[in-house]
């Protein structure tokens, strides 16, 4: 079983029931290869960096679990056919995982996403927000420099 | 242009503030640190400048390119909001 870790991307126009339904077909094909998943997340609706198919906002899937390859290409022969599926992206994060770590992340998602509800933004964010801002100001200096002399 | 003292500029001691820090690991959904490492056009900055380590740039590198591909940062343009 390889842990994998998927974003994708639906188009804003679906309904709850219909995002509801691709999720689910998506979680079906990992269980029927005797998969697990460790975490599912709905980031919701985001507003795109660029238009993909002429659109400007998308509703963000996140998905990780372990599973075997063959459900990982049957999950994305299924989103390129869907049109309702705008983006992709399947990461391979561990190439062999345990029973016992899969439990032991399946858990450590759940308390993170508590973490989540609780505060606003990330824990992550938080903690580099001071460092980030000062860091900022110094690299947009120097971009700035380095586009003149281009 | 102005001759401008380029190498001296660039060439001064700056330590990998990710081998330093020892933060959480850069991570491609995480846009918001992502943008302190991309100009205002999106391109990546250059190592020399940053100062990171190869290691830690070809992570971020990768990182950045991830992003790229699913949206949360664009290839090229002004990041709006």
């Amino acid at each position: 079983m390889r842990r994998y870790e998927q974003i994708y991307i639906l188009r804003p126009s679906l309904s709850e029931d219909e995002i509801n339904d691709i999720v689910e077909n998506t979680n079906q094909i990992i269980q029927g290869e005797n998969g697990s998943i460790i975490s599912n997340d709905k980031w919701g609706m985001k507003r795109l960096a660029y238009p993909i198919k002429k659109e400007l906002q998308g509703y963000y899937v996140f998905c990780d679990f372990a599973s075997t390859p063959a459900a990982v290409s049957e999950m994305e022969r299924k989103f390129r056919i869907d049109d309702s599926v705008l983006k992709y992206l399947t990461v391979k994060i561990a190439d062999s995982i345990t029973e016992e770590g899969i439990s032991a992340a399946q858990t450590e998602a759940e308390s993170k996403a508590k973490i989540f509800d609780d505060e606003t933004g990330s824990a992550e964010n938080e903690a580099e927000s001071p460092d980030s801002m000062e860091t900022k100001e110094a690299i947009t200096v120097q971009a700035d420099t380095v586009e003149d002399s281009e | 242009m102005a001759a401008r003292p380029q190498k001296k500029l660039f060439s001064r001691k700056k330590v990998c503030r990710f081998c330093a820090d020892k933060e959480l690991h850069l991570d491609y959904k995480d846009a918001k640190t992502l943008r302190n490492f991309v100009t205002e056009r999106g391109k990546i900055i250059p190592r020399r400048i940053l100062g990171t380590c190869a290691t830690h740039q070809r992570q971020l590198c990768s990182a950045i390119k991830k992003a790229r591909q699913i949206a949360l940062l664009p290839y090229s343009g002004t990041i709006q909001g």
